[in-house]
């Protein structure tokens, strides 16, 4: 595994929200077209991690960082990262459903239509190629054109994931996606995690130990804002490194 | 199938694009960021720039008064006759009028808007709260000409014939007027901070024992005074700056009701002297500067009763976040 | 006992509070109701034959067979009036009757001399019809009964007289008869309070069935036609029916009302029956048939609003608001959007929002003051335009003047935009002009357009600032930006106390205040339920 270069890399990256500590020295790297899984209990900076891959955290006034944080070799919180070429190649998907109060179609199309993509035709080609990846154009091939905020919470999410894909991305984030969901809509979001990975690199942030062992090749594991173990899925969840991440995967976390 | 994939493909993958921004991207971004920047700046900026000339020319055209004429004898003297040869500008009775209608109004209008106010945020259920808003923001949109007219066509002929006075336009006929412009405000702006006061204070009073009434009077409305009191100044501001009603209303003599709780006696304020002398003026003339001056104590006085009202409103603000 | 006495209070309390309510509800009725009733019986009312003469004279309007039909048929009952003052009249105006005998002296006169008799006989026949000429003059100006019994008996005993059978003097026989059986009911006496009575109660008469056909039509547009509804027209026949005084019972004392029939005053005379015959057949006089006059909000008016409507009122108001709403719109959307997306709480910030404040609190007329001094006075001579108040001076005025309104609502509707939605955006690689115009804005719309929906309510019923700065009352429909126009707002205060010929019609001073309330509260509904919606699409989510 460990012989596969690197696409998001680490090394002793701090995040600061004014003088709060949000994540602090994480040092890891995730490899290309793979799962990778961040566990920790809640407030650990998890999210806080993950929205610094595509520095979606710049929304909030007052941030901070040190350290460096690698996508593809590129420093992304270096002065003269081109903001909009990394959002386009590390793509997100939100915990709650965010579909656009728009159509389902405009939603997809958001994405391309940035990129300069104006023909109908290809749009409607790209549309319909990523909700078939998103596992959602059957549901909704015939009514391309219903107001998003119509479908089901699991269908939104498809629908936000479907939206991510029709950018092209490289990477996909994403944080807590099936937390809003029931069962059923979380196994038919895990297939698609599972079938997905053949083309994208996939970073997870799950509260849902059993989701993380089924769908991840590696899992991290951060406590209060600092990467405790890192090694594949298989290892943490077996047979761990640190007690810390052993009472937490076995359910005795205070 | 495989054509639009092949289609696709033949894209420029986004994954080949560079994530470092190239010399002209950034300069671009950098220049498109700040003009942008600047342009929303300088269109937000207009509203400055719009009070400050409001401010500049209000006093400008007022000024000359003050020099030219005795700024003493203006808020002193109750004698107006600005188209005399000897002209004479007293104000006055006329600021006089204009405080006494404000006053009246308020004495009415406060007692009946706190007891709404503590209706809506304290008593009713939430349903019922939807139908009464409704009527308070009716009463809020209804044109102030409108007040006026209903005071002079409808209100006045039914004072003067209902209680034997000698006319129906007096200081009594615009404060019941004004007080009724003036609740809408000062109901909205009480119930606000009412409903901001905390739970766990009247919990607390509650389960001390007391009763709706003990609680609303002893706890609820002096933690929420500051915002009674930003309420009541912000009805005041209203009532003070109305034209049309006390135009229409009020009877436009310059004089001070004697005795001076007579309200049936008709006076003139500050705003409807403005509108109404205006058009008898020429530019430029000693009686045209007067009303300008009057209008610079108008700004003036709704100048201090807007700090003063947001004074009140930023403390109970704050005292809501406490919680 | 003192749990009693702090239970009553308790209660009392909770009455007063929603008594303070139900006063609320109550003040709104009675503001309203008064107003939008008397302002509807400006659209729906009683119309009489009167005023669809007007309608088809002034507007070209309605069926003129049936008109003159009407018009045929209720001439046949006016006539009897006519003729019934006129007859009164010859009777107790001795000047015309005195006129009318000379008259007839004269034409004996020119008789003789066409029938060529001359001489002795000639002078003869001359002075005896001088004679009972100057007998019967005398008679018309007495008002002593015995003195003119005894000379119209003297004078008819001519009647027969051969020399005078089939000649032009038998009019003063003829006249001398009429006269003798008409005066039986008259007191003579009165004849000055007569001739007084009368001249009032022709007014009134024309003002209720317009003027005499016989006379010339009159000048101004107002006093061509009676009364056109039956609201009015039953007023008038109040008016006619009876007599108001004021009298004052010892000096030192308030005026007192007393109100008798003003049939008194004609007690005897042929007039008398003359109050009950209209007051029975008013409704073939005026022929009231039921108006729908929805073409009120189309049609010009006459001046003091006398007929017609209040379309160029409306016009107007639609043109100023549209015109400020150019202004105030982008200016608005664009500071919202600044201060919206502004989190730090910085100096520039906090000195914007104080401006807003204090723009929101300055009083209206000082924006009149403002209006005038800089747009008027400073601004329009500054681009070389006419300083005059106009349409464009109005708008600025008021665009200044709706801002806070318009920035507070889009500010609060775009904050209200969910974060998320931004956060998806742009972790699509949208740049944020392309969120804030592809995402932000179309969510934030609704919101948005409450706000512009009661700025545009704030704006049609403001007065006091256009009052210096583009409102007039008068006037003709605008041409360009560069004039003045009428406004409903204006208009309103305008015929409620500057004109006073509006008094007579108070349904249209009503119509036109109703229509000014009922245009901002649409707007304002549509707000309202325009929020409910919103609010409830976003507890939805
Ligand atoms: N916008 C913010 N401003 C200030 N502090 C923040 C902000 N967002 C998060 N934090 C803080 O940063 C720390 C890490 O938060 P983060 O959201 O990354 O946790 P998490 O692991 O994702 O938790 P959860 O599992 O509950 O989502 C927390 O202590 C949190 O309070
Ligand atoms: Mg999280």
């Amino acid at each position: 595994m460990s012989d596969k270069k690197a696409i998001i890399k680490s090394e002793n990256f701090c995040f600061y929200y004014g003088s709060k500590i949000g994540v602090k020295n994480i040092s890891m790297e995730i490899y290309p077209k793979s799962v990778t899984a961040i566990i920790g209990p809640s407030g650990c900076g998890k999210s806080t991690f993950l929205r610094s891959i595509n520095r979606i955290n710049d929304l909030i006034a007052n941030i901070k960082t040190k350290g460096v944080l690698l996508v593809k070799g590129h420093n992304v919180y270096d002065k003269n990262t081109n903001l909009v070429n990394l959002r386009q190649q590390v793509g997100m998907v939100f915990q709650k459903p965010n579909p656009f109060p728009k159509s389902i179609f405009d939603n997809v199309a958001y994405g391309p239509r940035l990129q300069g993509v104006k023909k109908r035709s290809y749009l409607q080609q790209i549309v319909e190629e990523k909700l078939k990846a998103a596992a959602l154009w059957g549901e909704v091939k015939d009514e391309l054109n219903k107001s998003a905020l119509a479908l089901s919470g699991g269908q939104q999410q498809r629908l936000c994931i479907a939206r991510a894909l029709a950018t092209n991305p490289d990477i996909l984030l994403m944080d807590e996606p099936c937390s809003a969901l029931d069962p059923i809509a979380t196994g038919k979001i895990e297939d698609l995690i599972d079938k997905l990975q053949t083309d994208y690199t996939i970073v997870i942030v799950t509260h849902n130990m059993q989701q993380a062992a089924r769908v991840s090749e590696r899992t991290a594991f951060f406590c209060l804002g600092e990467l405790i173990e890192y090694d594949s899925t298989v290892k943490i969840f077996r047979n761990p490194a640190k007690k810390q991440t052993e009472d937490y995967v076995t359910g005795r976390f205070g | 199938m495989k054509n639009n994939n092949a289609q696709i493909n033949k894209e420029p993958k986004t994954s080949s694009r560079s994530l470092a921004l190239t010399a002209l991207e950034d300069f671009n971004g950098f220049a498109i960021y700040h003009s942008g920047r600047f342009v929303l700046f300088a269109v937000s900026f207009n509203t400055v720039l719009i009070v400050l000339l409001i401010f500049y020319f209000v006093i400008q055209q007022g000024l000359p008064f003050f020099k030219n004429f005795d700024t003493i004898e203006f808020f002193t003297s109750k004698q107006w006759y600005p188209e005399a040869d000897n002209p004479k500008f007293g104000a006055l009775s006329i600021i006089f009028g204009s405080l006494y209608v404000t006053i009246s109004a308020l004495l009415l209008a406060v007692p009946a808007a706190i007891l709404a106010a503590v209706f809506l945020s304290e008593i009713v259920s939430h349903k019922i709260r939807n139908y009464v808003k409704p009527v308070i923001e009716l009463l809020a949109a209804i044109p102030s000409v409108a007040y006026g007219f209903f005071a002079v066509l409808v209100l006045a002929p039914f004072l003067q014939t209902h209680f034997g006075l000698s006319t129906g336009t007096n200081a009594l006929n615009a404060s019941l007027i004004l007080s009724i412009m003036a609740l809408p405000t000062i109901i909205s702006v009480a119930e606000d901070s009412i409903t901001a006061i905390g739970r766990d204070l009247r919990e607390a009073s509650y389960g001390l024992g007391a009763t709706r009434f003990e609680t609303i009077f002893k706890v609820v409305i002096p933690a929420a005074h500051s915002g009674i009191i930003a309420a009541i100044v912000l009805g005041m501001m209203r009532a003070i700056g109305e034209t049309m009603v006390v135009w229409m209303a009020s009877g436009n003599a310059n004089q001070i009701p004697s005795p001076w709780w007579d309200l049936t006696q008709s006076v003139r304020t500050m705003t409807a002297t403005i509108a109404g002398d205006m058009g008898e003026t020429s530019k430029g003339s000693p009686h045209y500067q007067s009303l300008f001056a009057i209008g610079i104590v108008l700004l003036a006085m709704t100048f201090l009763l807007n700090i003063i009202s947001e004074y009140f409103l930023a403390s109970a603000g704050k005292n809501s976040r406490k919680k | 006992m003192r749990f009693f006495i702090r239970h009553i209070t308790d209660k009392i309390f909770t009455i007063l509070t929603v008594l303070s309510v139900i006063m609320l509800v109550a003040i709104l009725a009675v503001i309203l109701v008064p107003m939008l009733r008397k302002g509807l019986s400006a659209i729906v009312f009683n119309g009489t034959i009167e005023f669809r003469k007007m309608q088809l004279d002034l507007f070209s309007r309605g069926d003129i067979d049936e008109l003159k039909n009407e018009d045929i048929r209720s001439r046949l009952y006016r006539n009897k009036i006519y003729e019934t003052i006129e007859s009164f009249k010859q009777n107790i105006d001795s000047e015309t009757l005195s006129d009318k005998a000379g008259v007839i002296y004269r034409n004996f006169g020119k008789e003789l001399q066409r029938k060529n008799i001359k001489g002795a006989e000639y002078q003869k026949l001359r002075s005896l019809s001088r004679e009972l000429r100057d007998k019967l003059q005398a008679v018309f100006k007495s008002s002593d009964k015995k003195f003119i019994q005894e000379n119209i008996s003297d004078v008819l005993k001519f009647k027969n007289d051969i020399a005078f059978k089939d000649t032009s003097i038998d009019g003063l026989f003829v006249l001398a008869e009429d006269f003798a059986s008409d005066i039986e009911h008259i007191d003579l006496s009165r004849r000055q309070q007569y001739a007084a009575s009368l001249k009032e109660l022709e007014n009134i008469i024309t003002k209720l069935l317009g003027p005499n056909p016989s006379l010339p039509v009159p000048a101004l547009k107002m006093d061509r036609y009676g009364a056109t509804r039956r609201d009015i027209a039953e007023k008038l026949l109040n008016r006619l029916l009876w007599l108001e005084q004021w009298q004052q019972d010892s000096p030192g004392k308030p005026m007192k009302r007393v109100i008798t029939p003003r049939a008194e005053l004609f007690a005897g005379t042929e007039i008398e029956p003359l109050f009950n015959y209209i007051r029975e057949n008013l409704d073939e006089i005026l022929v009231f048939k039921p108006a729908f006059y929805w073409q009120y909000f189309i049609d010009d008016s006459t001046p003091g609003h006398y007929f017609g409507g209040v379309w160029p009122e409306i016009l107007g108001t639609v043109f100023l608001t549209l015109a400020a709403m150019i202004f105030v719109f982008p200016i608005g959307i664009i500071s919202a959007a600044y201060l919206a997306q502004c989190q730090s709480d910085n100096l520039i910030i906090k000195i914007i929002r104080m401006a807003i404040n204090t723009l929101a609190g300055v009083p209206s007329i000082v924006f009149g003051l403002f209006g005038l001094a800089f747009f008027v006075l400073y601004l329009m001579p500054l681009f070389g335009g006419p300083s005059k108040p106009c349409i464009l001076t109005a708008a600025l005025t008021l665009a200044v003047l709706t801002l806070p309104v318009m920035i507070r609502a889009s500010e609060e509707a775009i904050r209200s935009v969910p974060q998320s939605y931004v956060e998806a955006s742009l972790g699509l690689g949208a740049g944020k002009l392309t969120t804030f115009i592809s995402v932000i804005l179309p969510a934030a719309m609704p919101g948005i357009l409450t706000g512009i929906i009661l700025s545009v309510s704030r704006v049609a019923g403001e007065t006091a600032p256009i009052l210096f700065t583009g409102a007039i009352a008068f006037g003709p429909t605008p041409k360009s930006i560069f004039d003045p126009t009428r406004t409903l707002s204006y208009g309103s205060y305008d015929i409620a106390i500057g004109d006073k010929l509006a008094a007579l019609v108070p349904h249209n001073q009503y119509g036109m205040v109703a229509t000014l309330i009922m245009l901002v509260f649409c707007l304002n509904i549509a707000a309202i339920i325009m929020r409910a919606k919103i609010s409830r699409k976003l507890k939805g989510h």
